[in-house]
Parts: C-alpha cells; structure tokens; sequence
C-alpha cells in the first residue's frame, strides 16, 4: 500500500524473485503533492541498486554548508576535501543528488512494474480483515469497492499511515517528535553544489532551515520546526527566515515557483513495525533519519530489508503470524535500525538541552561533524 | 472534560501533507478523503494537536454544540 519509494522498492524485490506483487497507490501523480527536499547520497542510491539516472535527477551535489545566522559558518566542500574523488568532470563523481520526487517515485514504480508487479492508480485500501490466514483487503479503486485476497500487506502509505492503526499497531507520532516543514522552490537564488543547512532555535526552533539547490538555476528554502518549541507555525518562521534573516539579502531576487510542505518524523523508528500478514515501511514505520529529518535513504535502504525478508519468508512456507513477520523488524535493526535508535538518542540529546544557547551550540556542531570527512554517522 | 468538536480545514491554505494525520491519537479511519483529519465527524479527543502541528494553519474547530446550533 503506497507508490512511494519504500513501497516501491519492497515491490521490485519481490516481484524479481517471481512472487506476484500488487501496487495500490491512492493517488494519480506520484510523488505529488511534494513533502520531502529530495536530498540523497549517491552511496544511498547504489547500495540499492538505483542507477543514478538524469530522468530523475534535479542537480547533483558536492558537500555541504552548516551556518548558525550568528557568524559561524562553515562547508564541507568534497569537491576541495577529496578532489580526486569527487567533482564534476567525467572521472569523477557527485557525493550526492537533489531529487525530482515526481520522477524518482514513478521511475522506482517503473522499476517495480517491469519486475513483474502491477499496479493500480487512484486505489485507496480502506481496510483489511483476516481470513484463514491471510487477509481481505478492501479497496477503491476509481470509486468502485474491490477486495483483494492476500497473504501479506506492505503498509507503505507514509507519514499519514493508516496500515499500522488497522493492526492495533499506536502510530501516532508526538507533537514534539513531528517537524512542520514548509519550503518554496524559487527562481533568482544562487546555489554552488552544496546543501546549506542553517541551526538555531531563532531561525527554525526545534528544527533547522535549508537551502538547497534545485537544478535550472532554482533553489529550494525550506524549514521545520517542532510546534511546541514556538508559537508559531512553520509559515510564519519561513516568512521570518526569508525576509529578516542573515540570508535575507541574498533572497531579495527570489521568485516562487511552488510551495510544498509535509510532516517529518524525527522520532523514534516505531517499536513495532509488523503484525499478523503485515509489516511497515518507510515513513509508516518512521524510517527517517532523526537528525537530518531526511527518509529517501532510510526509506529505500528499509525496502531493501523488506523485500529480501519477505522473499526468504515467502520460500519457507511458514505462515504469516506476527511472531514470523518479527523477524523483518529483527533484519531491520540489525541492517540499519540499531544505527538509526543512535541517532534518536543524539537528536534527544540535543533537543533535550532546555538552555538555547547550549541547545544551538550542540546542533551546530552536530551538523558540521554529521557531513564532516571523519563522521562517525557517515553513510547513512 | 473538553466538549467534542467538529474540525474545519480552510481547503485554500491546506497543502495535503498529512502532517495533522500524523499526530492525530485517533484509531484508524479519522480522516478526509483529502489528507486532512476527519471534518464531518464530532472529535471527542478535543487534544487539537491537529491544529498546532498544521504548518499552515489551515485548521480550526467548533465545539460540536456550536455547530449544531449554527446548523439548526
């Protein structure tokens, strides 16, 4: 259930090793309405087996630049830092890439398809009831009520899952673990290869602002925040942030050309990510890094689990009960979750500190170690 | 004991990001057909953590007595 990249990775894997897969996506445009900055390594995307592809790709990018608005400011330039590796000539290569999430869900649904899955459009699950072990899916599908026999749900249907709440599963996310993200994508300011990253609890309190670059000479400047750090919402703070910040000369020019906005965990991974016939995935399962509130990697690094679970499940002819499927969330931790409950506790750590000052000191230098050369959190 | 409430989304500012969804306690089903919280159905949890996290402030409420009233 979801179209999206972890659905959609789990979905390719799956259907490879010749099971039959079905799609359902609620929507008719994927990737549409846009809530993510589309920011991904190129490691992220090798390690599973997503061929860097122009289709899909806005700009790549080379390192990054982490500013406090109080005068510290530094970059990460890989183009500078390891020059034999990375840059823009032939023989070399991008650290990482800014995403068209339009393009990247359909080109990974693409994938999925020519693996053999089918998928439908327009075809919303409402539901779903166990029947001699499997399950009974109800779906609209263009308005017309289906349902589908199955041995096992993939519940891929985002931040605003459904899926877990149907098995009894609490996924509700907690006020002060939700960023309220909002960026524009604007014309007229200048980007040089680098994702920009800008702390501090009076540009975005409880998150951070960005301004990436989006390919064509556009950029991208967005923000999350964690509502019960401000009494204002997410809007308010971008309008701040453009128009009386550190950075507001540089936006003077900026012409919008769209407004997209979404909630990003940056939570715990949830406890329980399966039940009977059932596992999640990607943003319903809280695969985003709660550092850098980025879910492209977690999402399609989480699929990759999945799908290789479910192909070694699906060929023991064991049944599908919740202790079985347990076994993904065990694959999950030990692949990449273990990983991720750290950076939970980095990110408490920080955001726990009441005194700001301290509080802006502990995230700067976070985010200048995460993307520094020796980091301890590279490559995830 | 906070009175139920009837959520109202205001659709032009809405940008579908399900953020509301998100953080609402609810059990399954307490939703729009647009990505938004239910709005046709009486809210007993009144906790309007839908209506703090929504990044556009799209969202307000009446106590469900209220709208009867205006409904009647």
């Amino acid at each position: 259930m979801g179209a999206g990249p972890a659905g959609s990775m789990v979905a390719r894997l799956v259907a490879e090793a010749g099971f039959s897969v079905l799609i359902l996506e609620k929507r008719q445009e994927l990737g549409a309405p846009i809530q993510c900055s589309g920011a991904i390594s190129r490691h992220a995307l090798v390690e599973n087996e997503v061929e860097p592809d122009p289709e899909f790709i806005h700009e790549p990018v080379y390192g990054f630049r982490v500013m406090d608005g109080n005068g510290r400011d530094e970059t990460i330039d890989y183009r500078k830092i390891k020059p034999d590796t990375y840059g823009t000539s032939a023989d070399k290569k991008p650290l990482g890439y800014v995403v068209d999430r339009r393009r990247f869900d359909r080109y990974l649904l693409t994938k999925a398809e020519n693996a053999g899955a089918e998928a439908w459009l327009k075809a919303e699950a409402i539901g779903y009831e166990k029947i001699g072990g499997e399950v009974l899916v109800s779906v609209n599908h263009f308005n017309e009520k289906k349902t589908i026999r199955t041995k096992i749900i993939v519940g891929a249907d985002g931040v605003r899952s459904q899926v877990g709440k149907w098995a009894g599963i609490r996924t509700h996310i907690r006020m002060t673990e939700l960023a309220s993200c909002l960026q524009i994508i604007v014309d007229g300011v200048e980007t040089n290869g680098l994702l920009e990253i800008i702390t501090g609890h009076h540009t975005a309190p409880g998150g951070y602002a960005w301004v990436f670059p989006k390919g064509h000479g556009y950029a991208e400047i967005g923000l999350g925040v964690i509502t019960p750090y401000t009494p204002q919402n997410a809007k308010w703070h971008l309008d701040q942030f453009l128009k009386n910040s550190f950075l507001s000369d540089r936006f003077k020019k900026a012409k919008i050309l769209e407004i997209q906005g979404g909630g990003v965990p940056l939570a715990a991974p949830l406890k329980q990510q399966f039940a009977d016939n059932m596992i999640l995935v990607g943003d319903a399962a809280r695969h985003v890094n709660p550092i850098t509130g980025g879910g492209l990697h977690t999402a399609l690094s989480g699929g990759t689990v999945a799908g290789k679970f479910l192909i070694k499940h699906l060929n023991s002819g064991k049944n599908h009960i919740a202790e079985n499927m347990a076994i993904y969330q065990e694959n999950w931790l030990e692949t990449i979750g273990n990983h991720m409950w750290n950076l939970y506790k980095v990110k408490k750590e920080i955001f726990g500190e009441r005194d700001i000052a301290a509080q802006d000191e502990k995230l700067f230098s976070t985010m200048s170690n995460y993307f520094g050369p020796e980091s301890i959190y590279k490559k995830v | 004991m906070r009175k139920p409430v009837i959520f109202e989304i205001g659709w032009n500012a809405c940008i579908n990001c399900g953020a509301c969804i998100a953080v609402c306690p609810h059990e399954a089903g307490f939703i729009s057909d647009f990505d938004t919280i239910a709005v046709h159905t009486a809210c007993p949890i009144a906790c309007m953590k839908c209506e703090d996290i929504c990044p556009v402030n799209a969202i307000s409420h009446m106590e469900q007595a209220d709208s009867l009233q205006i409904n009647q």
